[in-house]
């Protein structure tokens, strides 16, 4: 039994250090999990989950937007913005990082730019969800085998 | 560079090739003209070969173009200007040489035909003079002969015979004789007689030659003869009469007589006469003749002399004249032309010339004529060959021929012949003259002047040429530093251009840059929190943590600078109290001083102000900057910074000291006197005023040539201070641009011995509207007649503390070590004790009256000067228990004193702690607890029955902090100074103040003052016990929080809080937009204890604190009957205030942050509150940080959130605004 938690939590660790190393997540990733106590178990599940569905929504309004007749850069503007802003609070930095030059394209008002940066974000978006979501996952078996999540 | 090249490169052609280049230049040049994008085309590629070499020059290319062309262009014009000047000159010389010569020459010519003519006709003349005398003398002769001849015809006999030739002979002479002239008359009669007068110019003898008389005979056939056939009579006469004898008698030649005798002669000397053969018609006949006396030929001429009847010739007369005076007329006439003349007869017999040369050729035949080709002169022989060679014998008719320029040997003649057509002797002259001589001069003269205009007009060409190269090389100079300048200008453009983006690009980057070093410091706060650390690791990640804050002030620096370069740097204008940002310095400065084995002294006059207004983050770090910087290069000794007010504004001292009292202290004149030298400056403006501060330390010091080069970025005084010290060199570059920024000036100023000084001046305004804002230290030292002892080991500290309390009316005793002190208390109270015994404990009656006239004594130690390392210490502080009931014991202590120390010191009744370093704020402040002490235990003798302490109270006011009670008093004094006494004994007893003055260093930094004012006064009044709850347990929190608010950048590694509760009670209202941030700052704040209520947009939150002011309103409304229900309300709307603190996100929908802060403070007018607001923004820059702060804004976080920041924020915020 205890061999099994062990071997989860090593793998646990290992798994998020990869995650830390391939640059999905950051530092604002570990306050994340720095702020999660007992009073809120599932803090960071939260956020995360929040995280999903915030920015789920956002790109599907990103993608109306874009595929519209006249394209209102504002307001693409200020999705990739909200994005930026969500994505760097939980640490997805990748995401945050093909913000930066999505609304740089935004600022140029460069559709074809845009439309390729949505993609990206959008790869990138569901390349973090799914990395994420195997870590709660991983985390899950290792608290229902009995065991604590690693700090790091 | 590029266009001193481009010359050489044109010159590099041969220099035969340039006049055609020039041309090809010439055309190229009108293309050029023609179109501007032609020409770019053609002459890049020229350019481009020409600077393939180097790689760099590609960028200077356009401007290496331009310059090209127009040098070419130049070179063009240059030359253009040249060949024109070169074919004026050349034609004006061509012109002047032409028409002085063509003039000269002809007018001369003319001059020299007359002359040739003039000098050809007289001679001629004379000739046919001598003809024409001849021809007179022979007709005149033929008259005599003809009269006597018919006096005797038909001579009879001999006799008559005789007679007649006697006459003959006679008339004959009296003739000759006339004629000198002449050289021979012969009369040469029918019978072959023959009488002859014969004169020899040479020997000058006159000769009479005649025949023999014997064979002649006087026959009447001979006559008829003649008649019949004249050609016998001719020269078979003469032949006959060749066997006839001659006599030759020499004669006088004046008078004719007879001087010899007569001789005969072989009749071939005679001279030849014409004989009647000669005249066969009658008429005159002429020829040339020869004689074997003359060498020139002679002249004869012949006349027949008829008879009566006119029909037979009876004798002819002929007369020989020699030719001889006509050469020497021409050789008179040219020789002074050093010409030749010659005449010649048709057929070519030479009979004159101008020379001495013969004119006979001797042959065996006699004397002959020669022809002038025969002549032995060889200009005459010449001349006459050139003639025949030119002419031969096709002469013109009449012989005349004029030629100007016949070569003859190496000279140029004139020629000219002329014709004389004389009867029976035509004549041709010719006069030779050389041509040197008529036109000598002028052929010489105009070689010469051609020589001398070609020579001046090279001078001119060449001269002129220099003169256009070098006027056209001032205008391609002047070009080609157009083109320079041109090509500077571009790149320092383009220099400044990347200086921005480089500004740009680091004021961009702020925010990526210190998110991520945030983050750092931020996750290993979390990690030295964390308790499962090993000490090692422990140790290693506060290593860390100082490493990443050093990067993170090494980024603050830069983007300072590049803040301030790009022109971002925007200076705040608040109210701050100067001297307490000062201090809160040096006190974190003391700790690395204490390492370094360096005092540092803060060394404030008391006239500075207490407020100004300026940027204190900013004048903070000129400090920071510089301290450091000192600390740095200071290795033992002592850094000190003092600071004075130069000129305090009269108007308002004066106004100050008539309203107030007590700001009519006797002005410290210490500083003023010290640094009177200094310069002063007069500020026009009402509050401006000018602070001076110096930095003083005992450092390496910097060398005189490097004061002003210190200041600039990146410059070090010695290049090895990075190995040994680091440093980016920024820091003094920061400062001065910021003490220029705030209207000052910075400089390193001589100083005697070791070490750097440095001095700079603010311009720095005070608010005019604070009353108090007057002075820095407003103690009342002399009321209390204090004695202090300092003991302290650092010595400049203690003097300068010293000087300044004797100024002050404090007997001030100094000890630097253990054994001094002990020394100086012995002393000190022997003197006392005689001075008044006993009095101040045992008789309290005495006390009560005169117990705060008696002089207290305070003592201060270093703890320093206590034997910490072995246990002597507590041995020592029992000998000072001795005189505790004597003095007030005051400690200062290190930041490293141990808790056993402390413990004990308190232990032992010493209370009154302060932590180094000692500067006049801590000693007032000691002095004020000392007295407030004083004057308790006096009232608490006085009334010890009456009255218990307030427990409550006291416990409340347990963590009040004696600084702020002290500000508290000072600012208030009007207030304080009344129920001064009560206050204190109501709240201070020795048992609740345990450890506030431990701590009161501490934090007196953070703290707003107004606090503890407020917490004074209402707890003066007695009624309103209800404090906030909050307000102790924020000062509580305040231990943990040691960085003032606004000293962001100088993070203090040390005290970073550990608990976890510091928000505790704080309501806060989030308005964020982004769910994410929503939680993660929801979580975060409240794990550190707050409440908080999270709102999605502007709109909401603006709508959350809507009904707050209404009923504040409502509040308002009710009339307050007197001060206490006013306070009462006051404090409970306060309590009503459903939040202490918005956290406002800048980008929401609806309505963002700016617009709802807008909305909030409008709604608040009126209402008298002032809900803090800060700013949650992804902007890093400070325009966004203005932008914040204009809308209403009180502080500004950036994203991701920084904890540490945050809450610092957060509390500094509140606590201002709990009042």
């Amino acid at each position: 039994m205890d061999g099994l938690v062990i071997q989860l939590q090593r793998q646990l660790v290992d798994y998020s250090t990869s995650l830390y190393k391939e640059g999905f997540l950051d530092d604002q990733f570990k306050q994340l999990q720095q702020l999660q106590d007992e009073s809120n178990p599932d803090f960071v599940v939260e956020v995360v989950c929040l995280f999903f569905e915030d920015s789920e929504r956002l790109l599907s309004e990103l993608s109306k937007t874009l595929s519209q007749q006249n394209v209102d850069f504002k307001k693409v503007d200020a999705h990739v913005h909200q994005l930026k802003g969500s994505s760097s609070s939980i640490g997805a930095q990748r995401v945050q990082r093909v913000c930066i030059a999505f609304r740089n394209y935004c600022e140029e008002q460069n559709n074809e730019g845009c439309l390729k940066s949505l993609q990206l974000v959008k790869h990138e978006f569901s390349l973090v969800k799914t990395k994420l979501e195997a870590m709660f996952k991983l985390e899950k078996q290792v608290l229902a085998a009995g065991g604590s999540i690693p700090m790091h | 560079m590029k266009s001193t090249k481009s010359p050489s490169v044109s010159f590099r052609f041969p220099p035969s090739s340039i006049r055609a280049m020039g041309l090809l230049l010439r055309g190229f040049l009108n293309k050029l003209f023609g179109s501007a994008n032609f020409c770019r085309r053609n002459r890049s590629p020229c350019c481009r070969r020409t600077f393939n070499r180097d790689v760099e020059a590609e960028e200077f290319h356009d401007a290496s173009t331009l310059c090209l062309s127009s040098y070419y262009s130049v070179f063009v014009v240059r030359l253009a200007i040249m060949v024109m000047l070169a074919i004026l000159i050349g034609m004006l010389t061509l012109l002047t040489w032409h028409f002085t010569r063509i003039y000269t020459r002809s007018s001369l010519n003319t001059l020299a035909y007359g002359l040739r003519f003039e000098l050809l006709q007289r001679p001629l003349l004379r000739m046919w003079n001598i003809l024409n005398s001849t021809v007179e003398i022979t007709t005149a002769q033929v008259k005599l002969s003809e009269y006597v001849i018919r006096k005797y015809s038909r001579p009879v006999n001999q006799a008559q015979q005789v007679e007649l030739y006697e006459v003959m002979r006679d008339v004959t002479w009296a003739l000759f004789a006339s004629r000198r002239a002449l050289n021979a008359i012969t009369i040469n009669y029918r019978n072959g007689f023959v009488q002859a007068f014969h004169r020899d110019h040479r020997s000058n003898n006159t000769y009479y030659i005649y025949s023999d008389l014997v064979n002649y005979s006087i026959s009447e056939s001979f006559h008829t003869d003649m008649l019949s056939s004249r050609q016998g009579w001719n020269d078979q006469s003469i032949h006959s009469n060749t066997s006839a004898i001659w006599y030759r008698e020499p004669l006088d030649p004046a008078t004719g007589e007879k001087i010899g005798k007569a001789r005969a002669i072989p009749p071939d000397q005679l001279i030849n006469i014409a004989g009647i053969s000669q005249v066969p018609d009658g008429a005159a006949s002429w020829h040339v003749a020869v004689s074997k006396y003359t060498d020139s030929p002679l002249l004869s001429a012949a006349l027949p002399v008829w008879d009566s009847s006119n029909e037979s010739i009876v004798a002819v007369v002929g007369v020989t004249t020699a030719l001889y005076s006509v050469g020497q007329l021409m050789k008179e006439l040219v020789e002074f032309h050093s010409g030749h003349i010659y005449l010649t007869s048709q057929e070519g017999w030479l009979l004159a010339t101008s020379t001495n040369t013969p004119l006979l050729m001797n042959s065996t035949s006699g004397p002959k004529l020669m022809m002038a080709v025969d002549s032995e002169d060889y200009v005459i022989r010449s001349g006459a060959e050139w003639l025949q060679k030119e002419y031969g014998s096709k002469f013109p008719s009449n012989h005349e021929v004029h030629i100007e320029n016949a070569r003859l040997g190496h000279q140029l003649y004139y020629i000219d012949s002329f014709f004389l057509n004389l009867k029976r002797l035509p004549m041709v002259g010719a006069i030779i003259l050389p041509r040197k001589y008529v036109m000598g001069k002028v052929d010489e003269r105009a070689v010469k002047t051609l020589v001398v205009l070609i020579s001046a007009s090279v001078c001119i060409l060449v001269v002129g040429c220099i003169c256009i190269f070098v006027l056209t090389n001032g205008v391609s100079k002047e070009m080609k530093l157009r083109a320079e300048l041109i090509s500077h200008l571009d790149a320092r453009r383009k220099a400044e251009a990347s200086s921005n983006y480089k500004s740009q690009f680091l004021a961009n980057m702020s925010h990526e840059l210190r998110t991520p070093m945030a983050a750092v410091i931020g996750l290993l706060d979390i990690l030295i929190c964390d308790d499962c650390l090993t000490n090692e690791q422990y140790a290693n990640v506060t290593q860390i943590r100082k490493c990443s804050t050093a990067l993170l002030r090494l980024l603050n620096n830069i983007l300072d600078l590049s803040k301030v370069e790009s022109g971002k740097l925007v200076l705040e204008e608040t109210e701050f109290d100067l001297g307490r940002e000062l201090e809160g310095l040096v006190d974190m400065f003391s700790v690395q001083c204490i390492n370094h084995n360096v005092e540092i002294i803060l060394d404030l006059s008391d006239d500075m102000p207490k407020l100004v207004q300026g940027d204190s983050g900013r004048v903070v770090q000129i400090f920071a900057n510089l301290i450091s910087n000192s600390i740095k290069f200071t290795t033992s000794g002592h850094i000190i910074l003092r600071g004075w007010c130069e000129n305090p504004n009269p108007v308002i001292s004066t106004s100050k000291s008539s309203i107030s009292p007590k700001n009519s202290w006797p002005a410290q004149k210490m500083k003023l006197k010290l640094h009177g030298s200094h310069q002063k400056r007069s500020l026009k403006k009402e509050n401006k005023m000018v602070l001076r501060f110096e930095v003083d330390d005992t450092g390496c010091g910097i060398e005189t040539s490097k004061w002003e080069s210190v200041f600039e970025s990146f410059e070090q005084a010695d290049p090895s201070t990075t190995r040994l010290h680091g440093g980016t060199g920024l820091g003094l570059c920061i400062v001065r641009t910021l003490v220029n920024k705030m209207g000052g000036e910075i400089k390193v100023v001589k100083k005697n011995g070791p070490g750097t000084l440095m001095q700079l001046y603010l311009n720095l305004s005070t608010p005019a509207d604070i009353d108090g804002a007057g002075k820095y230290c407003q103690f009342k030292f002399e009321e209390h007649k204090l004695t202090m002892l300092l003991a302290s080991n650092g010595r400049m500290g203690r003097l300068i503390m010293a000087q300044w309390l004797q100024k002050n009316g404090v007997y001030t005793y100094e000890a630097s070590e253990w054994n001094e002190l002990t020394q100086t208390l012995q002393e000190l109270f022997r003197a006392r004790y005689v001075h008044s015994p006993q009095t101040e404990f045992s008789e309290t009656d005495e006390m009560n009256t005169q117990g705060i006239s008696i002089s207290a004594v305070i003592i201060i130690i270093d703890i320093g000067l206590l034997d910490l390392s072995t246990d002597i210490w507590k041995e020592q502080l029992s000998y000072l228990d001795n005189h505790c009931c004597r003095a007030k014991f005051a400690w200062i202590l290190n930041h490293d004193t141990s808790n056993t120390v402390k413990a004990e010191l308190r232990r032992r009744g010493h209370l009154l702690m302060v932590n180094r370093p000692l500067y006049k704020a801590k000693i007032i402040q000691i002095l004020e607890a000392v007295m407030k002490d004083r004057s308790l235990e006096l009232q608490r003798y006085a009334t010890a029955l009456r009255s218990t302490a307030v427990e409550e109270n006291l416990s409340e006011c347990h963590e009040i902090d004696a600084l702020h009670s002290c500000v508290a008093s000072s600012d208030d004094s009007d207030k304080s100074e009344q129920d001064d006494t009560s206050f204190i004994s109501r709240f201070c007893s020795p048992e609740t103040r345990n450890d506030h003055y431990v701590k009161a260093s501490s934090f007196q930094n953070g703290t707003p003052n107004g606090h503890c004012v407020e917490l004074a006064q209402v707890n003066s009044e007695e009624n309103v016990c209800n404090m906030k709850n909050t307000g102790p347990t924020r000062l509580n929190e305040q231990h943990s929080i040691f960085t003032c608010p606004k000293e962001r950048d100088t993070a203090c590694t040390r005290t970073f809080m550990r608990e976890q509760n510091s928000l505790e009670g704080l309501r806060i209202l989030l308005a964020e937009d982004t769910p994410v941030l929503q939680r993660v700052a929801t979580i975060m704040l409240e794990k550190l204890g707050a409440q908080v209520v999270a709102v999605g947009d502007g709109l909401q939150a603006v709508d959350a604190l809507k009904f707050v002011f209404h009923s504040n309103e409502l509040m308002n409304e009710c009339p307050s009957e007197d001060h206490d229900n006013s306070e009462i309300i006051h404090s409970k709307a306060l309590s009503l205030l459903p939040y202490d603190l918005i956290l406002m996100d800048c980008q929401m929908p609806k309505m963002d942050g700016y617009e709802a802060t807008k909305a909030i403070r409008k709604s608040e007018i009126g209402t008298g509150f002032h809900i803090p607001i800060v700013a949650l923004t992804a902007h890093a820059m400070s325009c966004d940080e203005a932008k914040c702060l204009e809308v209403g804004m009180d502080a500004y976080l950036t994203k991701p959130i920084d904890r540490q920041l945050m809450v610092s924020t957060i509390l500094s915020l509140t606590n201002r605004t709990v009042a």
